[in-house]
C-alpha cells in the first residue's frame, strides 16, 4: 500500500525540517533520530512484504520475511544510537561552555571568546 | 599466511594496537600505561608495514586479491578486492598516520585514549578502500566519521566542539541519505555487492532507471560531503583549523581523499557513472580557484591552510573526475588518474608537513594571526631549536605546494596540467596555482620581519624532539619523491593500470619549458601578493572573510548540490 | 537582520523541497522486493552457520565484518562521550544552588544517613527500580544467550542489560551500591570485551577459515561460535550503553 511509504516520506521530511529549520540543538538531534527511524521503518516494512513468518528456520514451510534488511538495520540502529549519544555529549559541552542551546547564539558567543 | 590473511592483517593490526593501547587504561601505574601505549602504537602503525611489503610483489605484478570476508557465500557475505589502488591508499594512510602520531607524542593530545582512537581511524581507512560491498562502505565511512567527531574536540579549543557538532550533523544526515541509496539498490538488484549490483542495473528502463539514478545521486553526494568539494566544503575550515595539529594533518591528508578513491569503485557499478565524473571535474576546478581566493583573505594561519586543503582537493577531484569521464582505457584517462593519486599522496605529505611545522611555530609564539605573527625564527631559536629545522621544513612544504621543481608537488601538477591542456579546467587550475604562490608568500612572513620593539610572548614548549622527527620525515619524503619522480610515476602507473602499456606518455624533466612556466607563475604570484596591499583589494578580502556562514548554510548547499547533480543526470 | 532570517527560512524550505523531490522516487518505488536472499537463506542458512535464527546467521556469520565495525563505533562513541563529559568536571558547579536538589533520608535504607537527591527521584522510583533491576538484567542475559534460536541476540540483549544497569543505578542504594553500575567497572569490561572480540575474529586463522570465518565450522557444534559472539557482544553493548546513560545522569564517579 502506497500510503505507508508516503507517510514514511513525510516522517523523513519532518525530521529533516527539525535538523535544518530549528535553532535549538536538542531539537536538531531529535530530527536526526527521526530520520534514522524513518529509514529503519522503510527497510523493515518493505522487507516484510515477501512473507509472513519470522525469519526463524523451523519445520513449517511458510514463506519468511527477508532477513537481510533486519540484519542491516540492527547495525544502522546501533550506529544511530552512538551518533545520538556523541551529539548529546557535544550539546552538553557546548551548553556548559557558552550557556545557550541556540546554535546562532553559540556561534556568536564562541567568536567573542576567541 | 596466505594472501587473504595478509590483506586483513592490514586492517586488524591497527585495531589490535588500539586494544593494547586501551589496556593501559586498566592499570593505574603510569609507567605501565605508557608502556601499553607504546606497544599499541608499534603494533598498530609499525607492524602493518610487514604485510604491506609482503603484498607488494602481488600488486606489482598487477594481480588483485578478491573474495568474500570469511569465505562465506558471496551473494550475502561482504565482498572485497585488494588491488593496486587499495595498496597505494594504505601506504598513504600508514605514512601520514605514523608521522602524525610521532608528532602527537610531543605536540598533540597525549594519552592512551587518543592513541586508541587514532589507530581505529587508521584501521578504518585501510578497510574503506578494499571493500566492494555497499553496506560495508557505509559502516566504514561511519567509523571514519565518528573517529573524526571525537578527535576534533581533543584540542580543547572553544570552537572545536561547535566545529565537530556541525560536521557531525551534516555528515550523519548525509550517511542516512547514503543508506537510502543502498535501500534503492538492494530493492532493484537484490544484492549488496558491487558485481551483482552492476549486473542488476543493466537494461533498466522507466521508473526503475529513475530510482537507480537517484540512488547514484545520494551515494555520490554523501561521499562528496566527506571530500569537501564546493559547495559542500562548509564544515572543513573550522574542523581542520581547530583540531590538534596532528589530527589536522591526518584529516587533511588522508580522510578527505580515501572516500574519493572508494567512490571510484562505486562509479564503475553504475552505467551513468562517467557523467558524474565530468560534473565533479568542473566542480573541482572551480573549487581550486575559489578556495584559493578565500584562503588569501584568511588571517588565522590554520584556516589558511585548511582553505588550501580545499583548493588542492579541487585539483585532485578535477583530475579524478576527468579520468572517470574519459575512461581508463584511454591514455589521457590513465595519466589523469595516476596524476590524481600522486597529487593526493604528495599533497598529504606536504600539507601534513605544513600543518605540523606551522603548528610548532604557532605553539611556540602563541599567536595564530598571520598578519601580526612575526619573528617566528627568533622565537623558535629561543624555544630550544639550535638548528632551524622547523623553518626549513616549513619552507620545503611551501615550495612543494607551490609546485616548484624539484619537489614532489611540481611532478603531480605537471602530470595533471599536461593531460588537461586546452580545456577550461587548465585555465582554472593555472589561476589557482598563481593564488597559491601569493598565499604562501604571505604565510612565510611569519618567520621573518617585524619590528624589534614590542613584547613578544615566548612560550616554553617541551618535547620538541618528536615534533622535529615527524617534520623531518615528511620533509625528506617530499624531497625524495620529487627527485625520484620518474620511478615513482612509472611504478604507480604500473600498479594502478597493469594493462596499460609501460611506455607512458608523461615525461618529467627539468625542461626549459617547465622552468619558463614556473617562472611565469611565480612572477604572477608575486604580483598578486603585492596587489593584496591595495586598499580596495583589502576591503574585498575582508568582505570575503567575514561573509555570513552558519549551520543552515551547510544543509542548503548540500541539498542544492544534490539537486544539481540529479538534474545533470536526468537531462 | 530580517533579510538574513528570511533568506534562512527560504533556504530551509528550498533544501527540504529539493531533497523531497529526490527522495520521492526512492521512497515510493513499487518494484517487487527481491526474494533471492530469502530463498537461499531459508534453505541453507542453518546449514552454513548453525543458527536457527537467520538474522543472527547473517550478522554473526555472513556479514560479521559489518558487526565488527558497529562494535567499533560503539567503542569510539563511549570513549568520546567519556572524554567530553570528563572535561566538564571543572566547568560544572556543584548542584548546591539547584532548587530541585534536596536532602532525603530514605525510609528503606538500612543506614539512616542523608543523601543528596533530586525531587524527581522519589521513593517510589527508587524502590521499584531497585527491585526490578536484577530481573531486567536476568531477562537481558536470556535474550543475549538464546539469540541463536529465538528472536534476540547480542545487541537486543545488550540494550536490555544496559537498561537493567540504569535501573540498578537509579535504585535504592543500600550499604554498598551495586558494583556493576560503577563507571570504572563498566569501562574495564568494555575494553576486555573489545579485545576478546578481536581474538575471536582472528581465531579463524588457526583452523584455516581465515579472519572472520567460523573456526568451528567443521565440528559438530558450529553454533557455539555464534553463542559466544552473542554473549561477548551483549556484554559489550550493555556496558557501553549503560555507561553512556549513567554518565549523562551526572553521577560523579
Amino acid at each position: 500500500m502506497i500510503i505507508e511509504r508516503l507517510l514514511l516520506l513525510l516522517l523523513f521530511l519532518i525530521g529533516l525540517y527539525g535538523i535544518i529549520g530549528k535553532k535549538h540543538i536538542i531539537r536538531k538531534i531529535f530530527g536526526l533520530n527521526i530520520i534514522n527511524t524513518a529509514v529503519v521503518l522503510l527497510f523493515i516494512l518493505e522487507g516484510s512484504r515477501i512473507g509472513e513468518a519470522a525469519p526463524i528456520a523451523d519445520a513449517s514451510h511458510r514463506a519468511m520475511v527477508d532477513p537481510i534488511p533486519q540484519a542491516l538495520m540492527l547495525t544502522a540502529i546501533v550506529i544511530g544510537v552512538c551518533i545520538t549519544a556523541l551529539s548529546l555529549a557535544l550539546a552538553v559541552h557546548l551548553y556548559r561552555v557558552t550557556g545557550s542551546f541556540d546554535i546562532d547564539e553559540i556561534r556568536i558567543r564562541i567568536h567573542h571568546e576567541s | 599466511m596466505n594472501h587473504e590473511d595478509l590483506v586483513f592483517a592490514t586492517v586488524m593490526l591497527p585495531l589490535l594496537g588500539a586494544a593494547f593501547a586501551l589496556f593501559g587504561k586498566l592499570t593505574k601505574r603510569s609507567t605501565l600505561t605508557s608502556w601499553w601505549n607504546g606497544v599499541g602504537s608499534f603494533v598498530g602503525l609499525a607492524l602493518p608495514w610487514v604485510p604491506l611489503i609482503l603484498l607488494a610483489p602481488v600488486v606489482l605484478q598487477g594481480q588483485s586479491i578478491e573474495g568474500v570476508v570469511g569465505n562465506w557465500y558471496e551473494q550475502i557475505g561482504v565482498a572485497y578486492t585488494y588491488d593496486g589502488l587499495a595498496w597505494l591508499i594504505q601506504i598513504l594512510g600508514y605514512t601520514i598516520g605514523g608521522a602524525a602520531w610521532i608528532y602527537a607524542l610531543g605536540g598533540g593530545p597525549k594519552g592512551n585514549t587518543f592513541t586508541a582512537i587514532f589507530l581505529i581511524q587508521t584501521g578504518a581507512l585501510a578497510a574503506t578502500i578494499l571493500t566492494t560491498d555497499i553496506f560495508n562502505l557505509f559502516v566504514c565511512l561511519e567509523v571514519l566519521g565518528i573517529t573524526s567527531y571525537v578527535l576534533i574536540p581533543t584540542s580543547k579549543k572553544p570552537g572545536a566542539s561547535l566545529a565537530s557538532f556541525s560536521y557531525l550533523m551534516v555528515s550523519a544526515t548525509a550517511m542516512v541519505l547514503f543508506l537510502l541509496g543502498t535501500y534503492a539498490l538492494y530493492r532493484i538488484t537484490g544484492s549488496l555487492a558491487y558485481d551483482q549490483i552492476a549486473q542488476g542495473l543493466i537494461g533498466l528502463d522507466g521508473h526503475q532507471h529513475i530510482v537507480s539514478l537517484m540512488a547514484l545521486v545520494l551515494i555520490v553526494s554523501a561521499i562528496a560531503i566527506r571530500v569537501a568539494v564546493m559547495p559542500l566544503y562548509g564544515w572543513l575550515p573550522d574542523a581542520h583549523a581547530l583540531a590538534p595539529h596532528a589530527v589536522s594533518a591526518v584529516l587533511s591528508g588522508v580522510l578527505i581523499k580515501t572516500p574519493l578513491f572508494a567512490l571510484t569503485r562505486v562509479l564503475h557499478v553504475f552505467p551513468s557513472g562517467s557523467e558524474v565524473g565530468s560534473l565533479i571535474s568542473i566542480a573541482g576546478a572551480l573549487t581550486a580557484v575559489i578556495a584559493v581566493i578565500i584562503a588569501l583573505s584568511q588571517e588565522d594561519v590554520k584556516q589558511l591552510l585548511a582553505y588550501h586543503s580545499i583548493s588542492q582537493i579541487g585539483y585532485i577531484t578535477a583530475a579524478w573526475g576527468a579520468a572517470i569521464s574519459i575512461g581508463t582505457t584511454d591514455t589521457t584517462g590513465v595519466a589523469l588518474m595516476v596524476g590524481a593519486y600522486l597529487h593526493a599522496l604528495f599533497h598529504a605529505l606536504f600539507k601534513g608537513l605544513l600543518f605540523l611545522s606551522v603548528g610548532t611555530t604557532v605553539d611556540v609564539c602563541g599567536n595564530r594571526n598571520v598578519y601580526t605573527l612575526r619573528r617566528g625564527a627568533k622565537a623558535l631559536r629561543s624555544a630550544g631549536e639550535r638548528f632551524p629545522i622547523t623553518i626549513i621544513t616549513c619552507i620545503i612544504g611551501a615550495l612543494a605546494i607551490s609546485a616548484i621543481a624539484p619537489l614532489n608537488g611540481s611532478v603531480s601538477k605537471q602530470i595533471i596540467t599536461s593531460a588537461m591542456k586546452g580545456s577550461v579546467h587548465y585555465y582554472l587550475l593555472s589561476a589557482a596555482a598563481v593564488g597559491t604562490i601569493a598565499s604562501f608568500i604571505k604565510l612565510l612572513r611569519i618567520f621573518f620581519g617585524g619590528s624589534s620593539e614590542g613584547e613578544e610572548i615566548r612560550i616554553r614548549v617541551r618535547h620538541l624532539r618528536s615534533r622535529w622527527i615527524a617534520q623531518t620525515i615528511l620533509a625528506l619524503l617530499c624531497i625524495l619523491t620529487g627527485i625520484c619522480a620518474p620511478q615513482v610515476v612509472s611504478y604507480t602507473a604500473r600498479i594502478l593500470f597493469p594493462q596499460a602499456s609501460s611506455a607512458m606518455l608523461f615525461t618529467y624533466s627539468f625542461s626549459a619549458d617547465l622552468m619558463v612556466k614556473t617562472g611565469i607563475t611565480v612572477a604572477l604570484g608575486v604580483l598578486v601578493y603585492l596587489m593584496m596591499h591595495l586598499r580596495v583589494v583589502k576591503h574585498l578580502l575582508t568582505l570575503i572573510r567575514t561573509r555570513y556562514r552558519d549551520f543552515t548554510g551547510l544543509f542548503v548547499s548540500f541539498s542544492l548540490a544534490t539537486a544539481v547533480l540529479a538534474l545533470f543526470l536526468i537531462l | 537582520m530580517t533579510t538574513r532570517r528570511w533568506l534562512n527560512g527560504a533556504g530551509t524550505w528550498l533544501a527540504i523541497i529539493a531533497l523531497a523531490v529526490i527522495l520521492a522516487p526512492i521512497f515510493l518505488s513499487a518494484t517487487p522486493w527481491p526474494t533471492v536472499a530469502r530463498d537461499y537463506l531459508q534453505q541453507q542458512g542453518t546449514a552454513d552457520s548453525g543458527a536457527i535464527n537467520l538474522v543472527s546467521a547473517i550478522y554473526l556469520g555472513y556479514r560479521v565484518f559489518d558487526t565488527f565495525g558497529e562494535t567499533i563505533v560503539l567503542l569510539v562513541a563511549i570513549l568520546g562521550t567519556m572524554g567530553l563529559l570528563s572535561q566538564l568536571e571543572h566547568l560544572v558547579e556543584p548542584a548546591q544552588n539547584d532548587q530541585k536538589a534536596l536532602e532525603t533520608t530514605s525510609r528503606f535504607a538500612l543506614a539512616q544517613e542523608k543523601r543528596r537527591s533530586h525531587t524527581l527521584r522519589t521513593h517510589l522510583l527508587e524502590v521499584v527500580t531497585g527491585k526490578v533491576g536484577p530481573i531486567v538484567l536476568l531477562f537481558g542475559f536470556y535474550v543475549m544467550l538464546y539469540g541463536h534460536i529465538s528472536p534476540g541476540g547480542g545487541f537486543q540483549g545488550g540494550v536490555i542489560v544496559a537498561s537493567g544497569i540504569v535501573f540498578l543505578s537509579l535504585g535504592n542504594p543500600q550499604e554498598g551500591s551495586f558494583g556493576i553500575s560503577r563507571p570504572q567497572v563498566l569501562i574495564r569490561l568494555e575494553i576486555l570485551a573489545f579485545f576478546t572480540l578481536i581474538v575471536i575474529f582472528s581465531s579463524g586463522l588457526i583452523t584455516g577459515s581465515g579472519f572472520f570465518g567460523n573456526p568451528l565450522a567443521d565440528t559438530p557444534f558450529p553454533v557455539a561460535h555464534i553463542v559466544l559472539l552473542n554473549a561477548v557482544i551483549g556484554l559489550k553493548v550493555g556496558m557501553s550503553i549503560g555507561f553512556m546513560c549513567i554518565a549523562m545522569m551526572g553521577e560523579r564517579t
